[in-house]
């Protein structure tokens, strides 16, 4: 896949994400996948590997609006959504948004803060607009969260539900960056942080623009048999408990979608589907908890289910 | 189900299975009638076809079956009502009846009633079967089953049915099998997708048919059981069906298999081996043979009389002969048995004090013994005494046509057919005496002409003529196949169309040696069994009287014709060895024979007979072509490539890229570099690639992926990557 011609532009904003984070070019593209195909994503992974600046160097490169939330378990749903407060100047409440108007948004450590504050984070990723007091604020677009939490077995976190699970079209784990990275990130370290310097690769516009072209990548009726295949065998698995939703499907498709448009192509492959299927399908099944002692993780049942489905290599008898 | 055509065809093939069920009932049951309940049959289904209402339904049946009932067993018309009441008082009997399980007391308008209300329920559950369950399955192999144990343990033959069925029932089960996956994969499908089913499936029917048609059959493995059965069930009318041999007076009705039966019936001491006359018979009725005139014309002998059998002409010279037969106790008709030419019958046992007398009937030249008071009495032992005739070719070659002196009246009597004769049986007739002018020469042509072309004897699968079937007519045209009766009644018959007079004799051929007489070598022994029951032609020449003929394959009669004459003639004999001058002719004859039956040979059942004498050779051909063909189609991987080569050398369309690709990719899989399921097309041609040091296959892949998963391709694609392709498919041959 790597001698494929990727898009330009999307070929440039990786590159500028390439300065301020070493190795971890995977999750810069997931990213971007999700970014275009208007999806979020969730970083499931410890403190400390880059996810600010992963995410801050992506804002930068859009030239976008960036905001971040540290979740705290005290921390309230006006908190992130922005809160009216009377002006006694003017005799009128006003709007005062909170970091959620923004265009791109980190929501640090999302299951360490309580279930009502989470929902109100989902019901803006979802709806693309929050209500408050009644008012309806349309969310800025693009809009693209970026949420992290901690492995669950944490102490003292609020596991997302599966209904806002399913809300991330992506999940993805960082992971640490191994010796030779580690040291050039040491080395880095030593001099100024080049975050500052990061030059916008396009506007928002461009953001936009790209997001429709990416609609028009063709996909096949085999490659959608293939996704609904591939689905469909999550939900008769024996170690899962419930299976990946429709809505996984469609998440599937886009994801592909956008992951082809990146690599320069208006058609999706089966690759892609393969490639993608495991970030996409993971955090939607629910395991059986004899699966969950065995110690078998959700990513690798998607892996077992792509094993098993025959690619399609010829056209669907019509 | 839609009221389409392939609903309507699936009604009509359930219709046809279910007739399956009907047709032997008319053979095997006195069941008259059967078109009734086969209309019953066909409006059942019609109603069910077009979905008719059920209230209406049982209507039209009820009145149907009530209309019929009438008709059939009641004199009443239909309107006059006052028959129902009848009916309905019939039906409480019978229901009593079979309350007090009395079921041969049952009247034949309840069975009517029954066997509608029962094909009724057929209908309804068919309808169920194709409609809800989509499965024929159960009826079809029990129709199977039904039909099989009728054809093995009745007289009726499943020939026919079993083809019928097997072609139905399996076109049944295939469509259902369509509709039914039509139906739980929910799919639409259009007429060419139908085709796709159905014309593959029509294929294999009628391939499997055809291979099973036309495929020798095994003999079974136990001997048929039906004239066991029949034998031992003397309810069974014997009329037309099932025989045991041996000597019977009943020949109105021929056909059917025998069964053999070695038990001794006379021994016989004389010089040589000669057949043993009973009786003849004149009339041919089509299914059989009798006896012209019901009170015949009866002679009183004595002992010493000489028995009146007409006579051989003068010019026949005779020379005299005795025989001693000695009867065995198990015989028991009154008749004595005779060779040509007797002259009289003495020492007749047992013997009364009274006297007893023969008697002769001179219709059918049958000899009698009767005690003084006119009762039959079976004889035990006699001797007879006869001119045995010694012919003459020249004198027998003489006669052409009938001496215009003689009675008119006999000549009818012997030539007389049945007016529905087939004319092809005429027609036969003259092609096989083409060219010969006298009634000798005409006759020896129909006597030879059943061992050359192709007739089978067999005592087992014989046919019964059917109602509509002449005997001769079937046995020649269509079985060719049977026993000493179908070849002598064919003879007798194929001479009358041409004007011959024939009779047909029965009794006795020789039966086997056994020993030489005590003291007197010149003399033998021969024992008789039931199995040497036979029955020969005998044909009239006016100048020499009755000559018999032994048209039967396998069998010779010994008749002393003398063939020394001056003239060329084609005639010669399978007994008395010719002259020296006519050898040269004979081997001739011997030589042409077997042609024609090699030229015919070409049909069914001559050319298996002739594979199972070849069959080593047939079975090392079978072998070596099987094993080329699997090793042909083992290494298909080297020799297939360079036919596909070939053929898409001369493609020009893009979309040639698409089919080529997939036979790549079969041929790299037959080479040995296995694509799995899972994996993808790009993955493997990098997987390729790396094997054969190239990148040709990943360039050819990215082609194949922009066709198969975009849909579209750039122009000349084909054009570039035929080479790319050609290249690949080489390094799999190398």
């Amino acid at each position: 896949m790597t001698h494929e011609q990727m898009n330009p532009t999307i070929e440039k904003i990786i590159a500028n994400i390439e300065k301020v984070m070493i190795g971890k070019r995977n999750v810069a593209e997931l990213s971007l996948v999700a970014l275009l195909a208007g999806g979020h994503v969730l970083l499931e992974d410890v403190p400390g590997v880059g996810k600010t600046m992963m995410v801050r160097a992506l804002a930068k490169s859009v030239n976008a609006n960036f905001r971040r939330i540290q979740f705290t378990p005290d921390l309230l749903p006006s908190d992130v959504t922005g809160v009216s407060i009377y002006n006694p100047k003017e005799m009128e409440f006003q709007f005062r948004p909170g970091p959620l108007m923004g265009n791109i948004i980190l929501a640090d450590e999302i299951n360490r803060t309580s279930p009502k504050t989470q929902s109100a984070l989902l019901e803006g990723m979802e709806e693309a607009s929050v209500t408050i007091d009644g008012v309806t604020h349309k969310l800025q677009r693009p809009f693209f969260v970026m949420a992290t939490q901690n492995p669950i077995e944490y102490e003292g976190t609020y596991p997302l539900p599966e209904a806002q699970l399913d809300r991330f079209l992506l999940k993805m784990k960082m992971g640490y960056p191994d010796l030779q990275e580690e040291m050039e990130v040491l080395n880095r370290a030593q001099k100024e942080p080049p975050i500052e310097e990061l030059a916008p690769v396009i506007q928002l516009d461009g953001l936009l623009a790209l997001q429709q072209e990416m609609k028009e990548v063709f996909v096949d009726d085999t490659i959608k048999r293939y996704i609904v295949d591939i689905v469909n065998r999550t939900r008769g698995n024996g170690s899962v408990y419930l299976g990946a939703s429709p809505r996984g499907s469609i998440a599937l498709m886009k994801a592909a979608q956008a992951y082809a448009f990146m690599y320069g192509r208006d058609y999706v492959l089966p690759d892609d589907i393969q490639y993608l299927a495991p970030f996409v399908l993971s955090h939607r099944i629910i395991l059986k908890s004899e699966a969950k002692f065995e110690g078998t993780s959700a990513e690798e049942i998607v892996n077992r289910v792509v094993a098993r489905v025959p690619v399609p290599v010829r056209r669907l008898v019509k | 189900m839609k009221r389409n055509l392939p609903s309507f065809l699936l009604y009509l093939l359930s219709f046809l299975l279910l007739w399956e069920w009907l047709r032997p009932i008319e053979q095997l049951t006195d069941t008259n009638n059967l078109e009734t309940f086969i209309a019953f049959m066909l409006i059942s289904f019609a109603c069910s076809f077009f979905k008719i209402k059920r209230i209406w339904k049982i209507i039209i049946k009820l009145f149907y079956i009530l209309f019929f009932i009438n008709r059939l067993h009641y004199e009443e018309g239909f309107f006059q009502l006052g028959w129902i009441m009848s009916f309905f008082m019939d039906i409480a009997d019978n229901v009593e009846l079979v309350w007090s399980r009395q079921w041969t007391e049952l009247s034949n308008g309840f069975r009517t009633f029954l066997f509608f209300i029962l094909l009724w329920l057929m209908v309804y559950l068919i309808e169920y079967w194709l409609l809800n369950r989509q499965r024929i399955f159960i009826f079809f192999f029990m129709t199977l089953v039904y039909i099989t144990v009728l054809d093995t343990f009745t007289p009726y033959s499943a020939k026919a049915a079993i083809v019928r069925t097997v072609v139905v029932g399996f076109t049944i089960m295939g469509m259902l099998t369509f509709y039914r996956m039509l139906q739980k994969e929910n799919v639409k499908v259009d007429s060419s997708f139908i085709r796709k089913w159905m014309v593959p499936l029509v294929g294999m029917i009628v391939f499997s048919v055809l291979v099973g048609m036309i495929a020798p059959k095994a003999d079974p493995i136990w001997p048929d059981p039906v004239p066991y059965i029949t034998a031992n069930n003397d309810e069974v009318d014997n009329s037309a069906g099932l025989h045991r041999i041996g000597y019977g007076t009943n020949d109105a009705n021929l056909g059917g298999p025998f069964i053999g039966d070695d038990k001794s019936v006379f021994v016989y001491e004389g010089s040589g081996k000669n057949y043993w006359k009973m009786e003849t018979k004149d009339v041919y009725t089509g299914k059989g043979w009798l006896v012209s005139g019901a009170n015949s014309e009866r002679t009183v002998l004595t002992e010493e009389d000489i028995v009146p059998v007409e006579p051989a002409a003068d010019s026949v010279a005779t020379v005299k002969k005795t025989a001693r037969v000695i009867l065995n106790g198990s015989y028991n008709f009154n008749y004595f048995m005779y060779p040509a030419g007797v002259s009289k019958i003495m020492k007749v046992q047992p013997s009364t004090a009274n006297g007893n007398q023969l008697e002769f009937e001179a219709t059918n030249e049958r000899i009698s013994y009767y005690n003084g008071d006119q009762k039959p009495v079976v004889p035990s032992f006699f001797s007879v005494e006869f001119d045995s005739p010694q012919y003459n070719v020249t004198d027998l070659m003489v006669t052409t046509e009938f001496p215009p002196e003689m009675n008119p009246d006999y000549v009818e009597k012997y030539t007389v057919l049945p007016e529905n004769l087939p004319a092809r049986v005429k027609e036969l007739a003259e092609e096989i005496t083409a060219g010969k002018t006298n009634w000798f020469d005409k006759a020896k042509a129909v006597e030879r002409y059943f061992s050359n072309s192709g007739y089978t004897y067999d005592q087992k699968d014989v046919a019964v003529p059917g109602e509509n079937d002449d005997y001769v007519d079937q046995f020649l045209f269509d079985t060719k196949r049977g026993y000493c009766d179908n070849f002598s009644t064919s003879m007798a018959v194929l001479l009358r169309t041409l004007g011959i007079p024939t009779r047909w004799v029965k009794g006795y051929n020789g039966g086997d040696f056994q020993a030489y007489s005590e003291g007197d070598p010149s003399t033998q022994m021969y024992e008789v069994t039931n199995n040497n029951a036979h029955s020969w032609v005998e044909v009239f020449f006016p100048n020499q009287g009755w000559v018999p003929f032994e048209p039967t394959k396998g069998f010779t009669n010994d008749v002393s014709i003398n063939y020394q004459m001056d003239g060329d003639s084609s005639g010669n004999s399978q007994v008395t060895p010719p002259a020296n001058v006519k050898k040269p002719q004979q081997e001739e004859a011997d030589e042409t024979a077997p042609k024609p039956e090699a030229k015919k040979d070409m049909g069914g059942k001559a050319f298996w007979t002739n594979a199972a004498n070849h069959w080593k050779l047939i079975v090392l051909i079978f072998i070596l072509l099987a094993g080329s063909g699997a090793i042909l189609y083992r290494y298909r991987g080297k020799w297939a490539p360079y036919g596909i080569l070939l053929h898409y050398k001369f493609k020009k369309k893009d979309e040639s890229l698409e089919s080529a690709y997939l036979i790549l990719l079969n041929q790299l899989d037959r080479y040995g570099l296995k694509r799995k399921e899972h994996q993808t097309l790009r993955n493997y041609a990098q997987y390729i690639d790396t094997f054969f040091s190239t990148r040709e296959m990943t360039k050819l892949t990215t082609l194949y992926e922009q066709s198969m998963y975009r849909q579209s391709l750039p122009l000349g694609t084909w054009k570039e990557s035929s080479e790319l392709w050609e290249n690949l498919i080489k390094k799999t041959i190398a």
